[in-house]
């Protein structure tokens, strides 16, 4: 261990992890800090990655080299695409995952960097040296320095976990909270406030009577996040569709970090129901779940709802869906997602077990909530630094977030931009009309959260452009701005892309009786390899991506306009020491949230609640005023 | 000095020309610095005054070059005065009332910049108010209506809108929509089997009804730009028919040119007049005949034009001629809503009623004599029942053309989201597309935004799970 970096990243989950990469891939010298190297990336609730909008941040991770994609298809154990029929843009990719194996791989590729450590410790304070971050010092004594600090302490700040009326310190269940980096971030001036989250307990597999739940298949061909792992399923597919798939095992020899081939032998998940005997008994017992019992002060998921929360919330429901999902090959344990609680134990053995299937239902683990700190996201700029001490950067549940793909897409945005501190290279930020990744970090550094915040696709008002499908290719010039992605795939994908403008091009001025191409794919049910002289050359990505944009071609220049309309505010730079208590016009509460935000754009500034197009109007005079006097 | 709005801003407030009093406003933080400068009264200082009061007094000018000598009394004055944020700007107010007539309001508006205050620009006093949050975007819009309007009741319309009458109701608009979108995107962001189909048509109906309310604001448009701009009355007939006569007639002057040589008005003439306080823009054109000169022709064409954009057409016929197929063929080119046959010259001849029976069935038929002025009394009256046959009513607010035009967008938008959505096959995302945009284009109407009130909207209403 070496007692000098350049970024130290506190925190390997899933922020961190994406973090700690970026950097080490940029090329500067980077430390990941983690309390326990076995929990390297564990999925601490539910056992998959991807889903409605979540995808969307997978995918576009995946086209500016990060992790989360390629980790997830190489550890998948079922692979479906959602939400199909409403259109591409709300369509998603949705991968179950072994746990032990994504933890494993995760650590395994982590270990392959040579710029990268992995230090085992605990952080109790930062090294802030006029407003500067300079380093950590860990709970062993040692201080480690760094030019950069990317701080993702996920739920362990102050953690304090519930089941029923017990509650006892630690930062996932069986681990250890973090207090003192809490402590310490409060001593700075952070203003923080707590958020609760919850997970249902687990199952014993073999204690599931099956036959009385629906099953649930996943998708042939498998749905990929990562071009690496579509590559490889390719390969696979071409060179050996007609011969023995064993013949696989004998070229190739499985590792940590290809634990199989990716999309093959997909496990089966299951459907079954909640019923009146289930909600009698949660609503017979309320009074002893933390939640409603009164223990519970931090705000919960209202899109992820605990089991009470359902009761509760919505009377007239008599039955809610609960998924039944493996946590990995090997493993006896499955997760009955939907039945997350903070009932005390028995009562959770009893409500369990009045669901059809779990009628003998054995625990491994029971459910509980968590109580964390999160620190309020408008004191962070757009690469995620913070505004109060220079060079120290958050990502993840820190900011008020919930999920691993949230968290990744934070942690890679954090990472991407301390290492360019480092490098003394320009920031990089994502607009909204450019990703998910964008509207995510716009939303949380202007508006802040006061719930949990998760990515929906209604959240992105660019979504007809902003598709799973176009990500690689909307992507590809701040992969080359960024770098981390191999030369290899740039090179592919550029290639791609000129392929598909050609064959747009073709497809907008070939007639085929009295119509276009283009005009043919549109109609209904109609596919791009459908088309006569269809190009070989155009995957299976590609044709999806020009079906959509001819089809969706209206739409999507309408959506273009209105960018272009905004694009002129996005543009109009605030400076940073911009004061507005001098500018009398203004409304006190804009006077003061603009001062707390400091929106760094006038586009910014008009989404920042609170603020009228009125007092944006008054901003704009007083910067050309301020432009004038310096002219 | 450069323009500012930290400004004090001063301005005549009264219109041009003699009246009672004459009225000069000031706005910004020295408003009652400035008034202290200029004026004397007993008691107290106007700025050791409280807002909401009114003083007597007098303007004060210094003699002699830099104002060193002696005060001297110019004009006698009642002082409003009106402290930030109570005033129309937001900001510290005065008002001077002084005598009537250009030249009192000149010299206290001339004291004041010497002391300081700066001339205010065209509609500074509103921008301010706007800037300073007192109004939003459409009643800062029916402020400068009610200056520029024409009639009391333009002006009266303009105040409701003030009020926020049409903010309010756009308002309703946007929230109808508003849910449907939240019921929409609800479907589209989770997968809850049993959610969609009743929820679709829940959709569809809130859709329904705020396309029902926007095609009515839209209507509301042309009585407003009939109150607005004023009623387009033209009058049109053949040749030498007596159309310049009536025109001067309505208008109590003689504006039109009028000889006995048919073809004498070649160009539209436009006149402004109010008939019971309806604003109207009276159009006098070139008679319509068959013609090898140029620039009658031309004067026919634009007279055609102007008759086919008619709100009320006075078309006169020569009742010593009589009327034939060409005059049914110049009254059927009209939109107008109304169309008023005018029988002139009965002072030289008995008209036969019987050719008229066909325009009976369909129009007002006034019998006059514009020579004599026989019978203009009731063109005017019949005007005057067609206008408030058009007139809004109370319960209409009235929308502008920037409104209409984001209006008529909106509804193009929602047509084509109820259109995806009841035909069930397209992807229900590209409905939400085409809501989204109408939010867009209505919330732009007063300013608001949807964005964070949408999650909400959602979250309140389904239970969503995985």
């Amino acid at each position: 261990m070496r007692l000098e970096y350049d970024v130290i990243v506190v925190g390997a989950g899933h922020a961190g992890c994406e973090a700690a990469l970026a950097c080490s891939r940029m090329g500067v010298r980077t430390a990941l800090v983690t309390m326990e190297i076995s929990a390297v990336a564990r999925m601490s609730c539910n056992p998959s990655i991807g889903g409605i909008a979540k995808s969307h941040l997978v995918y576009e991770l995946d086209a500016l080299g990060g992790e989360i994609g390629r980790n997830a298809d190489f550890t998948g154990i079922q692979f479906r695409t959602i939400n199909t029929k409403k259109g591409a843009s709300v369509q998603s990719t949705r991968v179950q995952c072994d746990k032990a194996a994504y933890s494993k791989r995760m650590l395994a590729v982590l270990k392959n960097e040579p710029m990268l450590e992995i230090v085992s410790g605990t952080v109790i304070e930062f090294i802030v040296e006029e407003d500067t971050a300079k380093g950590v010092r860990l709970q062993s004594g040692v201080s480690l320095k760094s030019k950069c600090v990317v701080f993702c302490p996920g739920t362990f700040m102050n953690g304090m976990i519930h089941i029923g009326k017990r509650s006892f310190s630690g930062g996932r269940n069986g681990e250890q909270s973090a207090n003192e980096a809490a402590k310490n971030l409060d001593r700075l001036g952070f203003s923080c406030a707590r958020l609760k989250t919850g997970t249902p307990p687990r199952i014993r597999a073999s204690s599931i009577d099956f036959s009385k739940a629906t099953e649930q298949r996943g998708d042939e061909p498998p749905p990929m996040f990562s071009s690496e792992a579509r590559r490889i399923y390719r390969m696979f597919r071409e060179e050996h569709l007609d011969a023995d798939r064993t013949m696989f095992h004998v070229e190739h020899s499985w590792s940590d970090l290809m634990p199989w081939l990716p999309g093959w032998r997909q496990m089966v998940c299951h459907i079954t129901h909640t019923n009146k005997i289930c909600h009698d008994i949660i609503s017979n017992s309320l009074h002893l779940s933390s939640l409603y019992g009164g223990s519970i002060t931090g705000t919960g998921v209202r899109y992820c709802p605990s089991i009470e929360d359902k009761i509760v919330k919505f009377k007239d429901r008599d039955s809610h869906h609960v998924f039944l999902e493996p946590e990995g090959r090997d493993t006896d344990e499955y997760y009955p997602n939907g039945t997350s609680n903070s009932l005390p134990e028995d009562v959770q053995i009893k409500m369990i077990r009045s669901i059809p299937g779990l009628e003998r239902a054995e625990f491994t683990k029971f459910g509980y909530a968590i109580e964390y700190d999160f620190c309020d996201p408008t004191q962070l700029y757009h690469t995620l630094e913070t505004k109060l001490v220079r060079n120290l950067f958050f990502a993840g549940q820190i900011n008020g977030t919930t999920g691993y793909e949230e968290a990744a897409a934070q942690g890679f945005v954090a990472g991407v931009n301390a290492a360019n501190v480092v490098l003394s290279k320009r920031p990089v930020v994502f607009s909204r009309s450019q990703a998910y990744i964008g509207v995510l970090i716009d939303d949380l550094v202007t508006k802040g959260t006061s719930e949990p915040y998760r990515m929906f696709t209604s959240r992105a008002e660019h979504r007809l452009i902003l598709r799973q499908d176009s990500a690689k290719y909307r992507l590809l010039s701040m992969a080359k701005c960024i770098a981390i992605l191999k030369k290899e795939t740039i090179i592919e994908t550029e290639h791609e892309l000129d392929e598909i403008s050609r064959e747009m091009a073709r497809l907008k001025s070939t007639y085929k009786d009295g119509a276009t191409l283009a005009q043919m794919l549109c109609k209904k049910g109609m596919r791009y390899f459908d088309l006569p002289g269809s190009s070989q050359g155009i995957g299976v990505e590609g044709a999806l991506f020009i079906e959509t944009e001819i089809k969706y071609q209206g739409y999507i220049e309408r959506e273009n306009r209105q960018i272009a309309n905004i694009a002129k505010d996005e543009a109009v730079q605030i400076p940073k020491d911009f004061d507005y208590e001098s500018i009398v016009a203004l409304r006190f509460e804009a006077r003061e949230k603009l001062s707390r935000i400091r929106p760094s754009t006038i586009g910014q500034a008009s989404r920042v609640p609170g603020v009228t197009p009125a007092d944006v109007a008054i901003i704009r005079i007083a910067l050309r005023r301020k432009t004038e006097v310096v002219h | 000095m450069q323009a500012s709005e930290q400004d004090t801003i001063a301005a005549i407030a009264t219109a041009p020309g003699e009246g009672a009093i004459a009225i000069v406003r000031l706005s910004g933080s020295k408003s009652l610095e400035l008034a202290d400068a200029v004026f004397r009264s007993k008691g107290p200082r106007p700025s050791a005054r409280a807002g909401g009061t009114f003083v007597y007094g007098h303007i004060f000018e210094k003699d002699g070059d830099g104002g060193s000598g002696k005060e001297k009394i110019v004009d006698e004055a009642v002082l409003l005065i009106f402290r930030a944020p109570h005033s129309y700007t937001r900001e510290d107010v005065v008002e001077f009332q002084v005598h009537g007539g250009r030249r009192s309001a000149a010299r206290v508006l001339r004291l004041l910049i010497q002391a300081g205050a700066r001339m205010a620009e065209p509609g500074e006093f509103t921008r301010r108010a706007f800037l300073n949050g007192r109004i939003d975007l459409v009643q800062s819009e029916a402020v400068m209506d009610i200056i520029r309007a024409k009639s009391d009741r333009a002006a009266l319309l303009a105040a409701e809108q003030m009020e926020g009458r049409l903010s309010h109701y756009v308002g309703i608009i946007y929230d109808d929509l508003l849910l449907a979108q939240a019921d929409l995107e609800a479907t589209l962001d989770f997968l809850e089997d049993d959610l969609e189909q009743t929820v679709i048509q829940g959709i569809a109906d809130r859709i329904a009804v705020a396309e029902r309310r926007m095609k009515g604001l839209l209507s509301s448009w042309n009585e407003g730009r009939i109150l607005r701009e004023g009623v387009f009355v033209v009058v049109a007939g053949r040749p030498n028919a007596g159309k310049s006569t009536l025109f001067n007639h309505l208008l109590e002057m003689d504006r039109s040119i009028v000889t006995r040589h048919p073809g004498t008005t070649r160009d539209l003439i436009e006149e402004a007049m109010t008939l019971n306080g309806y604003p109207i823009r009276l159009v006098d054109t070139a008679g319509i005949r068959e013609t090898d000169c140029e620039i009658e022709a031309e004067g026919i064409s634009r007279a055609q034009e102007a008759i086919a954009r008619a709100d009320i057409l006075l078309y006169v016929i020569d009742a010593s001629v009589g009327p034939n197929g060409e005059d049914h063929k110049v009254i059927s080119m009209t939109s107008a809503r109304k169309k008023i046959i005018i029988l002139n010259k009965i002072d030289i001849v008995q008209p036969n009623v019987n050719e008229l029976v066909p325009y009976h069935a369909y129009h007002d038929v006034v019998l006059c004599s514009l020579k004599t002025g026989h019978g203009v009394q009731e063109i005017r009256e019949v005007i005057l029942r067609s206008l408030s046959g058009m007139d809004a009513g109370e319960s209409h607010c009235c929308i502008a053309e920037r409104h209409k035009t984001q209006i008529e967008l909106a509804l193009e938008s929602i047509a084509e989201a109820a259109r995806i959505i009841q035909s069930g096959e397209e992807e229900i995302s590209l409905s939400a597309a085409c809501l989204r945009d109408a939010l867009e284009r209505i919330g732009s109407i007063t300013g608001r935004v949807y964005y964070d009130s949408l999650l909400d909207s959602i979250f309140s209403r389904f239970c969503l799970g995985k």
